[in-house]
């Protein structure tokens, strides 16, 4: 270094830090920035292999509503089964008028469309898939075709005539292409049938194993489906609406057929017998409680009871064609908020609720003892129901021995026991399983250990729904509350039956056929036949003997045997009766009194109001404004 | 100020004047330079002091105008020198001073005082890359503010921006210690993407608005705010929201400095929020629940109520005043620094400590085990050394870092706060004293209510404490080569830089047992008490770890710069390299966890022509990861012209008017790449969850475990074009200086930018996409003017007195948006400001229920009587978001000023700055204010279960619709329990000015006399007391308005501070 000269030095150092410069600014500048791996996640991956297909295919199942979830099924708080505290939110804002077209209450627009185009992204893609068993992969298509079928019909039943989405348009299509029309009522359903008749064929009859398949998608649950989807076509809100002729397109197409047409009943019908024989064929039947090893022996009136309890309430059970399995963590939580402090020792906790509340009009739309409608039973005190009386020693199973109650709760039919919860009402199981001792009962008058007063926790009406309370389910100390989980039914056969009945009567009228099918859910229920019980006890005993009053009756059989189950909600949407049943005053018991004299006087809740507008869910209006050719419901 | 007069000067202070300083009488000579053969003319003796206006001056020189006569002021600031003859114009200048020229016309004493360069015509400017350029030369528009005002009582340093820099929009919205960040915009936002913040560069390492916070100011050299296309163009796509370059400062040659300075502070609210007392909380309560539902159950019986305002037993009547009994009045807190200069032939050092001790505001209760008070100590030192490695050969390395300790409650000062402000204060007591049934518990006995589940904000802030560290390390090494031996005016310089920052916490707590009130007798006060959670409480310690970050930084830097005059041409050029890589180990996601790069080559050429005429040319040409590859590199040019009029021929007989007159133009395309959402990282890829949960079905028929499998979301969809916003900007400017003591700068711009990234409105629901698609469609324009004027004066040789005052005007508006088809013109944006807000007209209340169901359906939620009413604007018979029209300013202030003085009579000196904003709007957030409400945003995970009511504030209280009183214009409508969505709509009801002008800083000194200092050794003697956020003037009376909507968030502080500056020589 000494030898160097200054200079020469100083050129070294000027040349090295210059070649450094350079050098540094040559490292190749595209790598340095190429920092994504190959393998990052896009969606072509989703069908490279069996395993990643299968969770494809549990993706589209993931959009599956949550029945029995009240923050997920409109059709349990959103209509006049259940009653509810005032600050509940939710679907119940729709029961107290607040559905609007701004922000509507539990749109499902978004969702089902997504679920939609993962469908069709799954049949666009599941050929694809090397190592997937041709058979299994046809099971597949199939159970997608069904779903992309439910999804189409739920926005139908919500919304009536849709965008239907046969196939997805590519994300960059264009302007013009992307703003779909409504298709016709007619187009809708019809789509809804074409897709499951060709899903049925490559569905299996049962599920092969049962631990870790129940839920998917069988070949009856697609026919009770197709069945329920032409029921639905059928039936007057879809069939013939003349109240919807102003619903047009942008370009004037009619959206609502205003013909209407017996030979939509008459397919319905057939639909739904092809669903029943399919049913018929993998062993299902009407549940009836018959437990292998039974403890206690225990009466005609409980068994009855526990026929009707556990036809819902039991998991799987030998009539259950399709019940949703997403929602089992919701439904437990269900029977917390059902349930109610039955136990006299435990009366401090805060984990049961008991805050669903039926009206009155629910409570006084079950028959009677002799199977008619209290208003229509000829040996009923029909007026007199407000009155007070005292329960006898042979009505202990149903009212608590020497109490005080409403006349209303006296010689009701095993269901009206069976459903609900009442002051008074003896409340069986929970803990105490042997009917030939003293059982669990309400009472509900004010600050009573069911009544109204306690922060947070109370009944509304004085009712409680017993039905979604599993009879094994035991509250312990402080926030212990063991329940039984059950899987909520979408369909069961009692409904499948129904749906046959009507069809049928709206068909051909009254005949043996429909007879036979609602005498089989009245027999579960402990009632004697429709023809018997109105000719021994009805006022008006031919009835069952007109299409029009066998329409009735079908219609009421179908209320009170499906009630909380979703299914009202629907019903009285589809069969133009909303309008009529929705719009009455909420009534209740007089909660705020301790006697029974004063209890037991009938005051107005809410005056729920149900328009025109209301038979069909608001489009948002974000989603017009994003796609002018689509037109909002009447009224909205 | 003083601390940075002694900067100032020592640092730049010529070595020779030192070293004789201490043999040489105050009132001598020090220096006499004579260069030998100046031909010796008549001759007048001028003698006189410099100062500035802090004190006086040593080491200005002093030279007479076209000749080579020099001298240095002694230590006292004075001179004395030989002029050639009357006309003579002597020039004062002083590095980080503004030269002066003043003509002696005879005189022989001259009083001078020489202006910080930051402040006004600046000698040097930090420019991007670290250049320096003469602010006389500069073209582009840049800012830059002076140390001394970064120096305020707080020790956020974001604080200080708020008026104090032409050009910059700056508010602070919270109090909180930790999160009282300013929010600061480079001349507005002219985005509507999610980056709209200037790029921060410390020492040219990219870092966050937290890492600037905690700066000390002491520590900083300059501060440099880049506005314009010229000065922002060489960052290419990175530069498009403006730049703040802050450098720190770097040893000088000479003998070791020592300075000091200690700060004790005392903090409180500006504004204490007042509350209804107890029975009014408790029957308006009652009413809140009752009003909305008659048969509603109350949570307070007559009884209590009666009992409460009657003042009996405590335990069965309780009435917390949280804030109280958890929350001091005030905190202390201290703050210290301390460096050392210095240095020699070879090394120059500049190492600094400081200390801040942040002091929670929360009461320490004896009954606890522990000390749970927050106790925040903040270390920083960093150690600048130079190293002169050759003759040519330059070598800086600088250490830094940050460290936090934190022992305190678990969920924070802030928490705390919140937690107060959401408690109930009647319904149980903080706790219970141990009775005789209980006599053996070891634990404190907290009150609580129903399921146990209510705050306690008291169980909260005692049952443990958290402990954090927090750190950033900071390590560069800085290579400088003059290249004169290749060609004379070449230099290279490149810097490496590497930081790394790790946080991480621990909580330990035991679960509080809470009581409740079983039963009372109210005649003779004898109650019982339950457990509510016997199971779950704990008398022992419990553990949680909480989150830990670290994340690593590195960037590379290279430069070439070329500098030199030829007679009266003046070129410069320069060209950088630059690569940035920055990881991040608690990424969360796999896209998230791969490295963020940069890349770049950017240059400069400049020429100027005799100090006249100048011209300038940028580019940047940059690189992002972030795009595909064939979007991948962007080109960002910029030119710029100055024209120095001032400096013409023709200008001679005015100079001593106007003795500047400056115009500037510029105009470049520069870009913003942080576009979309800092999540969406590989916008041309599509991002898919091949695993998740939320989209998983379950099957089986519950026997055994029920099978379940995840499925597949699309969270973004793949567009290979999407690029980079770019800003194409104007900037016109005027300098105008006047009688060397005005100067005015005012500039005016306008910016387009396109390529705005945004999600199209066009896409309907039906096609299904699971997220929104994208694409660079969106356009925005902007336009403003800063302007900044100081006025400095000596009145008399013992005062002297400068005032200044800045203006920043920003506006912005959509030029190109995508919305859906809107039936209502006026709700499109387009032509609408970016921080406009939407929302409904709010009439008046209703009167009543009646009234409510006979106007348009409101579809928020129940309404009725004392309700909002809102106007339906388009008449369709409902209020629907077709209703919501433009209302009130924008949220992003559109003005934002700032004036103070400064002045100083012999050794005192005070000062007073005021800031203000205006142009904009703010709304009352509904629905965190009010009352009763059980109100918790997301984050809010502490408050995660609870029961929570809001307190009541007195002025809803005392104004509300009411059944009694239907006040249709009343403050809050009609109360409610719970938020009600109705009046929680955004509307003009709520709506408010945000304007106000606040005494932000006022501050008082006193120096030790100069004489009496030289027998402390000390070249700096200060005290001082300094006061922020002393007065607000405003319209808005509820809670200080710089806030915003939430008034029950933490509140802003006034501080008083102490301080003492202490420099030893």
């Amino acid at each position: 270094m000494v030898n160097f000269n200054k200079i020469q030095m100083k050129k070294y150092l000027t040349v090295t830090v210059f070649a450094i410069f350079i050098a540094s600014a040559l490292i190749s500048c595209k790598k340095y920035l190429d920092v994504v791996p190959d393998n990052v996640a896009t969606i072509d991956y989703a069908f490279n292999m069996r395993s990643q297909a299968q969770k494809f295919l549990f993706t589209c199942y993931s959009y599956l509503p949550g029945d029995g979830d009240i923050t997920d099924d409109p059709a349990m708080l959103g209509g006049d089964e259940i009653w509810e505290m005032p600050n509940k939110g939710g679907y119940f804002n729709i029961a107290r008028g607040l559905q609007n077209k701004v922000n509507p209450l539990g749109d499902r627009w978004v969702d089902l469309y997504r679920g939609l185009r993962d469908c069709n992204i799954f049949l666009e893609n599941i050929n694809r898939v090397p190592d997937i068993d041709p058979a299994e992969k046809l099971r597949w298509i199939a159970e997608v075709k069904f779903l992309k079928a439910y999804y189409h019909f739920y926005l139908i039943r919500m919304y009536g005539p849709i965008p239907l989405i046969k196939v997805n348009l590519p994300i960059d299509a264009g302007v013009g292409e992307v703003k779909v029309v409504r298709n016709t009522v007619d187009e809708c359903f019809a789509y809804v049938n074409e897709l499951l008749n060709e899903c049925v064929k490559d569905l299996p009859l049962t599920v092969t194993d049962p631990a870790s398949e129940s839920g998917r998608i069988t070949q009856p649950i697609a026919l009770a489906l197709k069945a329920k989807a032409l029921v639905t076509a059928a039936s007057p809100l879809f069939n013939g609406n003349t109240d919807q002729a102003p619903l047009r397109n942008p370009d004037g197409t009619q959206l609502f057929n205003q013909t209407f047409s017996t030979l939509k009943w008459d397919s319905a019908a057939v639909a739904c017998k092809k669903a029943i024989d399919v049913c018929h064929q993998v062993g299902m039947k009407l549940y009836y409680y018959n437990p292998s090893f039974s403890q206690f022996n225990l009466t005609a009136t409980i068994k009855t009871q526990l026929n009707i309890r556990n036809s819902f309430a039991e998991k799987w059970n030998s009539e259950m064609i399709w019940a949703n399995t997403q929602t089992i963590a919701a439904t437990t939580n269900l029977q917390r908020l059902a349930a109610t402090w039955w136990d006299p020792a435990l009366l401090d906790g805060t984990i049961v609720r008991g805050e669903l509340s039926p009206p009155l009009k629910i409570a006084e739309m079950f028959y009677t003892k002799n199977g008619v409608p209290i208003t229509e039973d000829k040996t009923y005190n029909y007026t007199g129901r407000y009155t007070l009386r005292k329960a006898v020693d042979s009505e202990k199973l149903l009212i608590k021995k020497d109490y005080i109650t409403a006349t209303l709760h006296f010689d009701r039919e095993p269901r009206f026991y069976a459903d609900l919860g009442f002051d008074g009402g003896i409340w069986y199981g929970q803990g105490k399983y042997d009917d030939s001792q003293d059982l669990y009962y309400l009472q509900a008058k004010f600050k009573e250990r069911n009544g109204y007063g306690k922060l947070g926790y109370n009944t509304e009406t004085g009712y409680y729904v017993k039905k979604y309370v599993h009879f094994q389910n035991v509250i312990g100390t402080a926030q212990n509350y063991s329940s039984t989980s059950y899987t909520w039914p979408i369909i069961r056969l009692a409904d499948l039956y129904l749906l046959y009945a009507e069809a049928l009567n709206e068909s051909s009228g009254p005949g043996t056929e429909v007879y036979d099918y609602i005498d089989l859910v009245r027999l579960r229920a402990g009632l004697g036949g429709v023809q018997a019980s109105w000719a021994n006890y009805a006022t008006n005993p031919v009835k069952p003997n007109s299409k029009e009053g066998m329409r009735d009756i079908i219609h009421q059989e179908r209320l009170i045997e499906l009630v909380f189950e979703s299914q009202r909600f629907w019903d009285l949407r589809r069969w133009k009766e909303a309008g009529d049943k929705v719009n009455t005053p909420v009534l209740t018991w007089d909660l705020m009194q301790t006697a029974a004299a004063d209890y037991y006087r009938p005051v107005v809740l809410f005056n729920q109001t149900f328009g025109f507008k209301d038979y069909f869910w608001p489009i948002r209006d974000g989603n017009i404004e994003a796609n002018r050719n689509l037109v909002q419901n009447l009224g909205w | 100020m003083i601390v940075f007069v002694f900067f100032s000067v020592t640092n730049y202070c010529i070595p020779i004047a030192k070293a004789n300083a201490k043999n040489i009488p105050t009132n001598f000579l020090t220096t006499y330079q004579q260069v030998p053969n100046t031909k010796a003319l008549k001759k007048l003796e001028v003698r006189g002091t410099v100062r500035d206006t802090v004190g006086v001056l040593p080491g200005v020189t002093v030279r007479v105008k076209g000749s080579s006569m020099a001298i240095s002021t002694d230590l006292n600031g004075k001179f004395l020198l030989d002029v050639p003859d009357e006309n003579a114009v002597l020039v004062f200048s002083l590095v980080g001073y503004v030269s002066q020229e003043i003509p002696i016309k005879g005189k022989d004493v001259i009083e001078v005082i020489l202006k910080e360069s930051s402040s006004g015509l600046d000698e040097v400017v930090v420019t991007a890359f670290g250049g320096l350029q003469k602010k006389t030369d500069m073209v582009g528009s840049v800012t830059s503010i002076s140390v001394k005002d970064l120096k305020i009582p707080s020790s956020n340093l974001t604080n200080a921006l708020a008026g104090r820099a032409s050009g910059v929009i700056a508010y602070q919205r919270s109090g909180e210690p930790g999160q009282d960040n300013a929010d600061f915009f480079v001349r507005g936002v002219t985005t509507f993407g999610y980056k709209t913040s200037p790029l921060i560069l410390i020492d040219g390492m990219e870092l966050t608005t937290t890492d600037l916070a905690r700066l000390q100011p002491d520590d900083i050299s300059s501060f440099s705010i880049l506005k314009d296309a010229t000065s922002t163009a060489v960052y290419g796509a990175r530069g498009a929201n403006g730049v703040i370059l802050v450098t720190t400062k770097q040893g000088k040659v000479g003998k070791a400095k020592l300075a000091f300075r200690l700060e004790n502070s005392l903090s409180q609210a500006t504004q204490d929020l007042e509350f209804a007392d107890p029975v009014t909380y408790m029957n308006l309560f009652n009413e809140a629940i009752l009003t909305r539902n008659p048969l509603g159950a109350t949570l307070y019986s007559d009884d209590k109520i009666a009992g409460t305002a009657a003042g009996k037993n405590s335990i069965i009547y309780p009435v917390n005043d949280w804030k109280k009994m958890i929350i001091k009045d005030y905190t202390m807190n201290q703050r210290a620094n301390l460096n050392v200069s210095g240095g020699g032939g070879v090394a120059k050092y500049f190492i600094s400590g400081s200390f801040n001790q942040d002091n929670g505001m929360l009461n320490v209760d004896k009954r606890n085990n522990f000390n749970n008070n927050i106790d925040l100590k903040s270390y920083t030192l960093r150690s600048n050394v130079t190293i002169d490695l050759t003759k040519s050969t330059e070598m800086i390395v600088r250490l830094s870092g940050n460290f936090d300790d934190y022992t305190g409650p678990i969920d924070g000062g802030t928490a705390t706060y919140r937690s107060v402000m959401r408690a109930n204060p009647t319904l149980f007591p903080a706790y219970y004293p141990i009775d005789a049934q209980h006599a053996f518990v070891q634990h404190i006995m907290y009150g609580n209510f129903g399921d146990g589940n209510y705050l306690n904000p008291y169980a909260d802030l005692t049952k443990g404490y958290k402990d954090y560290s927090r750190s950033l390390m900071l390590a560069q090494l800085e290579l400088k080569q003059d290249l004169s031996a290749l060609t004379k005016g070449l230099s290279f310089r490149t810097m490496v830089n590497t930081n790394r920052s790790s946080y991480f916490d621990v909580n330990r707590f035991y679960n509080p047992y809470y009581y409740t009130l079983a039963g009372y007798d109210p005649l003779t006060s004898a109650y019982q008490i339950v457990n509510l959670n016997e199971n779950t409480a704990t008398e022992y310690l419990g553990y949680t770890e909480g989150s830990k970050l670290i994340t690593s930084t590195f960037y590379l830097e290279s430069m070439l710069n070329y500098n030199r005059t030829f007679k009266k041409h003046g070129f410069s050029g320069l060209l950088v390299y630059m690569m940035r890589h920055n990881v991040s180990a608690n990424a969360g996601n796999l896209q998230l966890s791969l490295p963020f790069r940069n890349l770049g080559i950017s240059g400069r050429a400049t020429y100027a022509y005799d100090n006249r005429y100048f011209l300038e040319y940028n580019f940047g040409y940059n690189g992002s990861e972030r795009f595909s590859e064939k979007n991948r590199f962007g080109f960002f040019p910029a030119v710029g012209v100055a024209w120095s009029i001032s400096n013409e021929k023709f200008f001679e007989d005015l100079k001593p008017i106007v003795n500047n007159l400056r115009l500037r133009a510029t105009y470049g395309i520069i870009g913003n790449e942080a576009i979309g959402r800092p999540e969406d990282r590989f916008l041309y890829l599509s991002n898919v969850s091949l695993n998740d949960p939320s989209k998983s079905a379950t099957f089986g028929n519950g026997l055994g475990a029920m099978y379940t499998v995840n499925g597949v979301t699309v969270s973004r969809y793949a567009n290979p074009d999407i690029t980079w916003e770019k800003a194409y900007k104007k900037n016109i400017a005027l300098e105008l200086g006047l009688f060397n003591k005005l100067n005015i700068q005012a500039e005016y711009y306008t910016e387009t930018r396109k390529n705005i990234f945004m999600n199209r409105a066009s896409v309907p629901v039906t096609m299904g996409l699971s997220s929104a698609v994208s694409a660079n469609i969106g356009e925005a324009t902007g336009s403003g003017a800063d302007i900044s004027i100081d006025y400095q004066q000596s009145l008399s040789g013992n005062m002297w007195f400068s005032a200044r005052g800045n203006f920043t005007y920003a506006t912005n508006k959509y030029k190109v948006f995508e919305e859906p088809q809107y039936r209502e013109a006026y709700r499109s944006r387009v032509g609408q400001g970016i921080y406009q807000t939407y929302g409904y007209i709010a009439e008046r209340l209703f009167i009543d229920d009646a009234e409510a169901a006979n106007s348009p359906r409101q579809n928020f939620g129940e309404y009725g009587g004392g309700d909002i009413k809102y106007t339906d604007v388009n008449r369709d018979g409902q209020i629907t978001e077709a209703d919501k029209v433009p209302i009130g300013n924008p949220t992003l202030p559109q003005i934002v000023y700032g004036f103070g003085f400064s002045m100083g009579f012999k050794s005192f000196d005070l000062s007073a700055f005021f800031q203000g904003l205006a142009n904009e709007s703010f709304w009352i957030d509904p629905s965190a204010t009010s009352p009763f409400a059980s109100y918790r945003t997301d984050g809010e995970s502490s408050l995660a279960g609870k029961v929570l009511n809001n307190q009541l504030l007195k002025a809803y209280a005392d104004s509300h619709w009411s059944e009694d009183s239907r006040d249709i214009y009343a403050l809050w409508p009609r109360l409610s329990s719970q938020v009600n969505q109705n009046n929680a709509q955004t509307s003009t009801w709520f709506m408010r000015d945000g304007s106000f002008l606040r005494l932000k800083t006022v501050e008082f000194g006193y120096t030790l006399p100069k004489s009496f200092q030289k027998k402390l050794s000390t070249s700096t003697f200060r005290i001082y007391a300094n006061a922020l956020n002393l007065v607000n003037i405003s319209k808005f009376k509820l809670w200080d308005v710089e806030m915003g909507g939430n008034g029950l968030g933490y509140p802003l502080q006034r501080v008083f501070n102490l301080g003492l500056n202490i420099t030893f020589n």
